[in-house]
């Protein structure tokens, strides 16, 4: 368990040393990280087979080709804002338990034993700990799964809106 | 006989309707369940709310699909409300122990799950109980301190809810929009239909009427 924990405090350290992606595929990788959903991305369905089919099915209802090209795009942006919607759901931020559970305070020792290594000082310790510290209380104010899955939902909320106002609008236009 | 009656309108109804469903559902994407859910209930109420339409055209079938996968929104965020609370009463538990030494989460958690279904174990049960006393509280104690605790995310849940009434209310406007689009276009065809046949009567009568 000790071993573990070790282990796992190495690694974070480590990673905190590092300065970021150097080549540019790499840079671009990481440019992509934050994505959540890419709904704030303008996307074009018109050159889709799904837009196409759809406009020719509404076209059979008696719409004018504008209204058609209106519906057919508003209703698949419904529908990408929904499939984000499914996958945030079900994709949340996973809870990291071993910041959540681990001890800070019965952590010090290894930690000043890391340290001792490289010749660090107690306050050196002491802001190591305090680090720990602060996104241990990161974590735990996220709560669980379902807490995080709600809090990630919610904010696709605005999204729905202008997609399902949208659609309302361009059926109802004619 | 009346078996004979409901048998005959179900397959008048349905039939053109499950053709334009399927002809549809590779645009609108198939319906996403989650692995607990069940597709038939989810198809049956699709097919009960497309029952509701006479003759509903394919705009139609794709806004009352995308209404019932609404309604199935609403159903997974009542449930999850109720395992909000659960999360925030295994939370609570798990810190019950003393200030260095807490309880696993995720056992309290699944135990916890188990004696509120009624499916616990004998040790499951004892040591739920045990940790409730450690932490002097009853369950209904427990419960009005863990919706304490998880008021901000059921009221997210309470917001998630609403903007699916809000999505319904505008769907339910568009397909009513396009049921009278409809009705109002055959009204019109009929009218104009009637028209023609009274002048082509007229027209037969006036023929008839001119001297030869």
């Amino acid at each position: 368990m000790t071993q573990n924990l070790r282990r796992n405090l190495a690694n974070r350290c480590n990673a905190l040393k590092s300065t970021g992606p150097r080549s540019v595929t790499g840079k671009w990788a990481s440019s992509q990280n934050s994505r959540k959903h890419g709904l704030n991305s303008i996307p074009s369905f018109e050159s889709s087979i799904e837009y196409q089919t759809l406009v020719d099915l509404i076209a059979e209802e008696g719409f004018s080709a504008f209204v058609c090209a209106d519906i057919a795009s508003s209703l698949l942006n419904y529908r990408r804002v929904m499939d984000a919607y499914y996958d945030t759901y079900t994709n949340p931020e996973p809870v990291n338990e071993f910041m959540r559970d681990m001890s800070v305070k019965g952590s010090m020792p290894i930690f000043r034993e890391m340290l001792r290594e490289s010749g660090s000082e107690l306050g050196d310790v002491r802001n190591m700990a305090a680090f720990f510290a602060g996104m241990q209380r990161q974590e735990r104010h996220k709560g669980g799964p379902i807490s995080r899955r709600t809090t990630d939902t919610h904010k696709l909320i605005r999204y729905q809106r202008n997609g399902i106002a949208r659609l309302s609008k361009a059926v109802r236009q004619d | 006989m009346p078996y004979n009656i409901h048998f005959s309108i179900d397959v008048v109804i349905f039939m053109p309707v499950d053709h334009k469903v399927s002809s549809l559902l590779p645009f609108l994407s198939s319906p996403k369940l989650l692995p607990d859910e069940s597709e038939a209930e989810f198809q049956s109420g699709l097919q009960s709310l497309l029952s509701e339409l006479d003759n509903p055209s394919p705009l139609a079938v794709a806004l009352i699909s995308q209404l019932n996968e609404s309604l199935w929104w609403i159903k997974r965020h009542t449930v999850d409300k109720e395992l909000l609370l659960h999360e925030a009463m295994a939370r609570l538990l798990s810190k019950a122990g003393s200030y260095t030494e807490t309880y696993d989460n995720r056992k309290v958690s699944e135990a916890l799950e188990h004696y509120l279904d009624g499916s616990a174990h004998k040790d499951e049960a004892e040591w739920i109980d045990e940790i409730l006393s450690e932490s002097k509280l009853t369950l209904s104690d427990l419960r009005v301190r863990a919706f304490k605790d998880a008021a901000k995310h059921i009221k997210m849940v309470d917001d998630l809810i609403h903007r699916q009434h809000q999505t319904i209310r505008h769907l339910q406007r568009s397909i009513d929009s396009i049921d009278y689009k409809s009705r109002l276009i055959k009204r019109m065809d009929l009218e104009l239909a009637a028209l023609e046949s009274r002048q082509s009567v007229k027209g037969a009568l006036t023929l008839d009427a001119k001297p030869s």
